[in-house]
């Protein structure tokens, strides 16, 4: 006596599972550029190593006792490993009713879901692979009644409670609105693809209606609007094979619960390299821009770096990188957009100094900030408010920030770079500058009265800009330790590599769950 | 084939460097729009001719619009 038939039960069940939606629905999922779920799930993670949960879920239909169809479930769902370390992944299956829900018992993922509770009981990260489209209006027939939003098991409780937990990684990988989108933004980090995918709050019929404007999904919600303008994606992912490796390659920093760090990954890259072009990279007149990223490049180890959101906000530059294969944060001013902090630059900064707080990443700073962008649009936009954030949130952290002042460091800005609450280390380049206002127009405004009374108001204004530009040599507050260091800028690389390894016994002091008071401006 | 030359940043062309017809190495500085005080350069994205220049210094450019093409 065996159990085999039954267990040939279960492999029929898992092949018909396998198919996915019928080789029409696969060949028209792929005529659009996408890849199915299974295929997705493959490619993200290690060779051979999912393990799904739940294959056999789905909606079967009887005949005289024996199967005689099934539709699995629009969900995909079970662990895996990424370079080695398991995560657990889950995304709808798009080929099945447009990925819809399916009135189980219980819900496979999304929110909710099965594969939720499991990254959080096993303190492991969770890749959602966003790809439905969500409720449809069906469910009230099926159900015979109306729900209130949030109602049972899809509030995003178990969404929000993973953010300080494990990371999280979404990836839109379609067309979602409503509660998959909303599932897609409670994420450490998103990304999407340019051209395939979209993410609105309502599709465009609904848009029509509302305001009788035509609009087409991808000019409502593609990348160019949701990532490139608006920053509520992350990044963005040439085709979905780029998607993919990003997040994996995301996770490479990232530990796999708040409890632990981020592994090392040295690359055999010399601690002690400096390079050359660092003496000249910072052209000597001010107006002039240079390349913050290939400046950033000869710093960090080589080939490790990972912009965050590099198309928003582009006057930061946000970068995940290792030095010496530890993981950390880079912050940098962009002097190709005069390195000015707006609105959009705030927020990724403000974002970014949360993401790397959370999962205890090093920030470093790569200063070279005139200042907050002023101006009436930008007031309209509320620069104060959200150029505060970031000051409130250096206030709250517990990573160590690394301030390198390279050229400018002006005003609220300029302030909002320096660990205040820690050990306020800052050193600086012999280009670097800084106060409270650049001496340009701040001596208009200081010594408004006496310029004006002067005989020659141009000559007092210039003789007093002079007087003011030599007491602010970064050597003068080097005298007075006002500023810890002033470097030889080739140093930088060992200089920075030796006190991130110095800070990793700290790390280790403050691991789990970071709870903030207060209320953020 | 001609490679246009976008503009990163809105702003105001201040200086054309490259005239048609100069040969640049990759990287090389094209034209220079003044932005938000800043002098930021449209460079070359590879070793070339500059073909055309479509704007005059003092003209006003929109992010991502092309400033000239090298081939």
């Amino acid at each position: 006596m065996t159990w085999q038939p039954e267990v040939d039960e279960i492999n029929r069940r898992r092949a018909l599972a396998e198919a996915c939606g019928g080789p029409a629905a696969i060949e028209k999922q792929h005529a659009a550029g996408k890849l199915t779920v299974r295929e997705r799930i493959d490619k993200l993670l290690d060779p051979k190593t999912f393990r799904e949960v739940g294959k056999l879920a789905g909606r079967a239909t009887y005949k005289d006792g024996e199967l005689a169809a099934f539709e699995p479930a629009p969900y995909v769902m079970g662990i895996g490993k990424i370079d080695g370390r398991p995560v657990a992944v889950g995304g709808e299956d798009y080929t099945i009713r447009a990925g819809t829900g399916f009135g189980s018992d219980r819900r496979k993922g999304g929110q909710g879901g099965f594969i939720e509770d499991l990254a959080f009981e096993y303190r492991i990260p969770l890749v959602n692979l966003i790809d439905g489209t969500g409720g449809t209006v069906n469910t009230v027939k099926r159900k015979g009644y109306t729900v209130v939003p949030g109602f049972g098991m899809d509030g995003f409780e178990r969404s929000v409670q993973l953010l300080g937990i494990v990371p999280v990684v979404s990836a839109v990988m379609g067309t979602v609105a409503g509660g998959p989108a909303g599932r897609a933004l409670l994420a450490h980090w998103t990304v999407m693809v340019r051209g395939t995918s979209q993410i609105f709050a309502a599709g465009p019929p609904v848009v029509e209606r509302a305001f009788g404007t035509k609009l087409n999904k991808e000019e409502l919600g593609g990348a160019k609007v949701s990532a490139d303008t608006a920053g509520t994606i992350d990044n963005v992912a040439a085709d979905e094979e780029d998607c993919l490796r990003q997040i994996r390659r995301f996770l490479s920093f990232m530990p796999q619960n708040a409890w632990e760090l981020a592994p090392n990954a040295r690359s055999g890259d010399a601690v002690d390299r400096c390079e050359d072009a660092l003496l000249s990279i910072i052209p000597r007149n001010d107006r002039q821009a240079y390349d913050m990223r290939k400046l950033i490049g000869m710093i960090v180890d080589q080939g490790s770096g990972f912009e965050i959101q590099a198309t928003f906000g582009r006057a930061v530059i946000a970068t995940l990188a290792r030095m010496d294969g530890y993981p950390v944060g880079i912050i940098a001013n962009n002097p190709m957009y005069g390195g000015i902090i707006d609105v959009k630059a705030a927020r990724k900064q403000a974002h970014f100094t949360e993401l790397c707080d959370a999962f205890n990443i090093p920030i470093i700073f790569l200063v070279d900030v005139p200042g907050l962008l002023v101006g009436p649009e930008s007031e309209a936009a509320a620069i104060m408010r959200f150029g505060l954030q970031s000051r409130y949130l250096l206030g709250q952290i517990t990573v160590p920030v690394f301030t390198v002042l390279v050229r400018k460091c002006y005003g609220v800005a300029g302030g909002n770079v320096i660990d205040r609450a820690g050990l306020n280390f800052k050193i600086a380049w012999p280009s670097a500058h800084w106060g409270s206002l650049p001496v340009e127009g701040g001596v208009k405004a200081a010594y408004r009265r006496e310029i004006e009374s002067a005989p020659d108001p141009k000559a007092r204004e210039a003789e007093l800009e002079a007087e003011l530009r030599a007491l602010s040599s970064p050597f003068r507050t080097a005298e007075a330790f006002a500023v810890e260091d002033i470097i030889d800028p080739r140093e930088t690389r060992p200089y920075l590599c030796q006190f991130i390894e110095a800070f990793q016994g700290r790390l280790k002091t403050q691991l789990g769950p970071k709870l903030r008071a207060g209320v953020r401006p | 084939m001609a490679t246009k030359l976008p503009t990163e940043v809105t702003g105001r062309v201040w200086k054309i460097i490259a005239a048609p017809g100069t040969a640049v190495a990759e990287g090389d500085t094209v034209v220079i729009i003044e932005s938000m005080k800043m002098e930021i350069p449209v460079t070359a994205p590879h070793a070339g001719t500059v073909k055309s220049i479509s704007v005059e210094e003092g003209d006003m450019v929109e992010e991502g619009q092309s400033v000239g093409t090298i081939e």
